[in-house]
């Protein structure tokens, strides 16, 4: 059995941030994830640091949340943080009302605004469909929300906290009515751990209720179904918005090679069971290429979608409901901290640690606002002149990952999984989508003996699976092409059968 | 702007084309092949597929599905057409094996079998099932084969590392053509103490000469050596594509490469001309018919839109597998893809149906119904419907 002061369920954005937290303050945790970090809705969402400008006008005090998070995540996440800024943008017809009541909301919040016209909007974004009316630029940013959790992460593990990834919490452990701990089983080798401690942190998003409910509780959460596609480029260099109240498909945002937009909003039952249907994406691109006319005919690479947890409210439009976010004290030990968005996951985990500091007596102040995030320094980037002059070791030519940095990842992480690899090194993440480089990474990695060939057969299998599910809503033009050739490699060439 | 008078223009350079080419060559017409550029055959593994959903592979064909394209070729054409590609094959030097009326096994680069009809001599020791004792050669930094696949199926297999001073798969084979790079291989070869019955190596031996340099091996260490097919880039399927190619030019066949076809002139019933560019001049190419063969999406014959398919040369009318929702199914390897029906549907004489011009006549992967990957229909289908094409193509002329 494992002892520790604090056990965190769920590793997306809060969770992590939790971490970090903790670790600063000096009190001893373990954090528990049944996948990967990011996983949920950290992961499956666009990307974007907000300004606070999208949620202005319906949710001031978000907003203003928004703001302040933005401009500390700009200070102490540098290397995770791209500071494209952002642009709302009006189309013939669009409210002229909305505009005005858009600028005073942001002004009384205190977010800075700056009107363009449409002559230097199409400077700052070429791409732009030239019959807008005007842009107004706000400090959004794009953010990468897979290093995010990683360099939280880093700060407790650099200050001796636990975790355990690949972990499904099956049980939560229950005394005299107290939570006092919980039962974990290894996804890999279906080893069960027990992990006790003083207080148990649900912060595990779309899964707060199946969470809550093993200990008996229960947590008043809407869970909102968003869709994104990928593009294999980059349309554009700034955050584009629509100037509107929030709707389908009005964000576009620039991350790395390629951009994401998105989304849509729909109420589901069951986190995960969440599929994409072929007229969300047809919306999303619609809606998009209003404002980018380019991406009508551009490539979509992948479409996916994540659950929003959402407080309980009575509007019925999933929009509607406030992003903001609650910390419930289930008067067990228990506490589920709920809603939020990625943007102030440091502001959520400060508050969280602040009760929990509160419910032990101690006195810490928080510091993560202060304090850069650690491990920044390792992320010094990898210049292109350089990737180029290692070009034959090129596993991944979409994204120019080298078999150094595979062979590096595997050995820094000690992982066994394929996503570690991808989420680490952008490996997979380009134009084939993995399609040529993950048979190459397996093979990598039975070559490091890290698996067993029946282990990198299998891994082979249950990505192409992964990965398809993900791209089959986006198959049409020259992606159909390309993943043509790609099952014909896989099935035809490689003749892979489906279960053996 | 040039015009040029032929017989027959084939649009597509792929197996089909080239076969449907050929073949009209040998009756005396005057044909050219035009073609954006290198067909899929050269991604491929080589291997004529011609049906695997049966042992017996002309067995197979007969139980596939009533629409499926290839019952509109009569069994005479089938083995006209295969004994053909072997003749060719065999005077190019690439001769192939097999029999039409057994299938048989490719080991591939992931320890499964793949279903074939005839493989490239290079692939005949390759073994039939997984109690076979091989030694697998691989090479220093050659990304695209990890023999490790292969061991967690072959439990007995062992391999050994060569290093050929280059990693690429092209560029290995090229090394292959060198006599004193084969022999520096083969005495490093003979050192390793090899206990194993067969020994198998990717396929990087040899651009053109592979044949002869297995033979060579096999002679040295007087034990079958075969070819395992890798993912593109493929030698053997750039070897069938490279000797399909001659073998159409040595019968008198003209290939325009990298010309793109625009546009069409029409009167009547009748295609007159197509109209392909050549650095960005328009080039009329006329003939008295005109076979398509471009392939399927992978080729280019077929493009998909987000709610239609399309056929870009003729404008041809494409059979779509219904709303875009079902072109793919749930599961990745249920074999099941609404996508491989894609197609042209063509009447008895390979003419496309619901089409306004009588000269146009259809082959290979573009063909509706086809699912190539489902059915194992792959270069042995292209073979038999070219040729059964030409055939129709002959008669329409004369």
């Amino acid at each position: 059995m494992i002892k520790t002061d604090v056990i965190i369920i769920g590793g997306g954005a809060t969770g992590c941030g939790i971490a970090r937290d903790l670790a600063l303050r000096g009190i001893p945790h373990c954090l528990i994830e049944k996948g990967d970090y990011a996983a949920g809705a950290t992961g499956a969402c666009h990307g974007l640091l907000h300004s606070g400008g999208r949620y202005a006008v319906s949710d001031p005090i978000a907003a203003k949340e928004c703001y302040d998070e933005n401009m500390i995540l700009r200070r102490i996440g540098e290397k995770c943080v791209e500071p494209t800024g952002g642009l709302f943008v009006r189309l013939p017809g669009d409210s002229k009302i909305f505009r005005e009541r858009f600028l005073r909301s942001c002004d009384d919040i205190g977010i800075p605004t700056e009107v363009l016209s449409s002559t230097r909007a199409l400077e700052l974004v070429p791409n732009l469909n030239p019959d807008i009316e005007e842009a107004i630029k706000v400090p959004d940013c794009s953010i990468d929300p897979f290093r995010l959790c990683m360099l939280n992460m880093r700060t407790s593990e650099l200050k001796g906290g636990l975790s355990f990834m690949r972990h499904k919490v099956t049980e939560i452990v229950q005394s005299h009515g107290r939570c006092i701990g919980v039962k974990a089983t290894d996804a890999a080798t279906g080893e069960v751990k027990e992990i006790h401690g003083n207080i148990i942190v649900n912060a595990s998003g779309a899964w707060t209720n199946l969470i809550a409910r093993l200990a008996g509780c229960d947590v008043p959460i809407t869970l909102s179904k968003g869709s994104l596609v990928i593009t294999n480029h980059r349309l554009t260099d700034m955050v584009i918005n629509r100037l509107r109240p929030s709707s389908d498909g009005d964000i576009i945002v620039p991350n790395e090679a390629v951009c994401l937009a998105g989304t849509t909003s729909l109420v589901v039952e069951d986190p995960d069971k969440i599929a994409i249907q072929p007229a969300e994406v047809d919306t999303i691109i619609g809606e998009a290429g209003r404002m980018i006319p380019h991406f009508n005919d551009t490539r979509i690479i992948r479409a996916f979608s994540g659950v929003r947890p959402l407080l309980k409210s009575q509007k019925l439009d999933s929009r509607e409901i406030s992003r903001g976010f609650q910390i419930i004290d289930h008067q067990n030990g228990m506490y589920s901290i709920v809603g939020g968005k990625l943007t102030t996951f440091r502001l959520m985990a400060e508050k969280m640690v602040d009760t929990i500091m509160n419910a032990f007596n101690l006195k810490r102040a928080c510091e993560t606002a202060e304090r850069p995030l650690d491990g920044q320094e390792e992320l010094s980037g990898y210049p292109l002149s350089k990737r180029l002059a290692d070009m034959k070791n090129i596993v991944c030519e979409c994204e120019l990952v080298t078999r150094k940095d595979v062979e590096r990842t595997i050995e820094q992480t000690g992982t066994r999984h394929i996503g570690d690899i991808q989420h680490r090194t952008r490996l997979g993440m380009g134009p084939c989508q993995g399609g040529f480089c993950t048979f190459r990474a397996l093979g990598i990695m039975h070559d490091m003996n890290i698996l067993t060939a029946e282990q990198s057969v299998q891994s082979l299998r249950e990505f192409l699976q992964r990965r398809f599910r993900g791209i089959r809503y986006a198959l049409w033009g020259d992606q159909l092409r390309e993943e043509q050739l790609v099952e014909y490699i896989y099935l035809g060439i490689l003749g892979m059968e489906k279960n053996k | 702007m040039s015009v040029i008078e032929y017989d027959v223009i084939i649009i597509g350079a792929g197996v089909a084309g080239l076969t449907a080419g050929a073949w009209l060559c040998g009756q005396g017409l005057k044909v050219a092949l035009v073609t954006t550029g290198e067909p899929t055959a050269c991604l491929s593994t080589g291997c004529v597929d011609l049906c695997s959903q049966d042992d017996d592979p002309l067995k197979g064909i007969a139980n596939l599905p009533d629409a499926h394209p290839f019952h509109l070729v009569s069994p005479e054409t089938i083995h006209q057409a295969l004994d053909d590609f072997q003749q060719a094959m065999t005077d190019m030097d690439m001769p192939y094996t097999g029999r039409l009326e057994k299938n048989r096994r490719v080991l591939s680069a992931i320890g499964t079998f793949k279903t074939t009809c005839l493989t490239p001599l290079t692939m005949q020791a390759s073994p039939q099932n997984e109690n076979e004792r091989i030694h697998i050669i691989t090479f220093a930094g050659l990304k695209d084969f990890y023999p490790g696949y292969i061991i967690s199926r072959l439990k007995s297999a062992s391999f050994s590392t060569y290093n050929a001073g280059v990693s690429t798969t092209m560029g290995i084979a090229a090394n292959f053509e060198d006599d004193d790079f084969l022999e520096t291989f083969l005495l490093w070869l003979e050192k390793q103490d090899i206990r194993e019955d067969k020994i198998a190596v990717p396929a990087v031996l040899g651009l053109e000469s592979a044949a002869a340099i297995i033979k060579k091996i096999e002679y040295r260490l007087e034990r079958p050596v075969f070819e395992i097919p890798t993912i593109p880039p493929s030698m053997p399927g750039r070897r069938l594509f490279n000797g399909l190619k001659d073998h159409f030019r040595r019968k008198g066949g003209m290939i325009y490469w990298g010309w793109p076809v625009v546009g069409v002139e029409k009167a009547g019933k009748q295609i007159e001309a197509v109209m392909a560019e050549s650095q960005g001049r328009p080039n009329s190419l006329n003939a008295r018919a005109f076979i398509l063969a471009t392939g399927s999406f992978v080729g280019g014959g077929l493009h998909a839109k987000r709610d239609t398919i399309i056929e870009e040369v003729f404008h041809l009318p494409v059979f779509v597998p219904g709303e875009r929702e079902v072109w793919f199914d749930q599961d990745y390897f249920s074999a099941k893809h609404g996508i491989g029906q894609a197609g042209i549907v063509v009447d008895s004489s390979f003419r496309p149906r619901d089409c306004p011009w009588d000269n146009i006549f259809v082959c290979g992967a573009i063909l509706a119904h086809t699912e190539a990957l489902k059915n194992g229909c792959g270069h042995g289908f292209a073979i038999a419907t070219g040729q059964a094409a030409a055939k129709y193509c002959l008669e329409h002329i004369r």
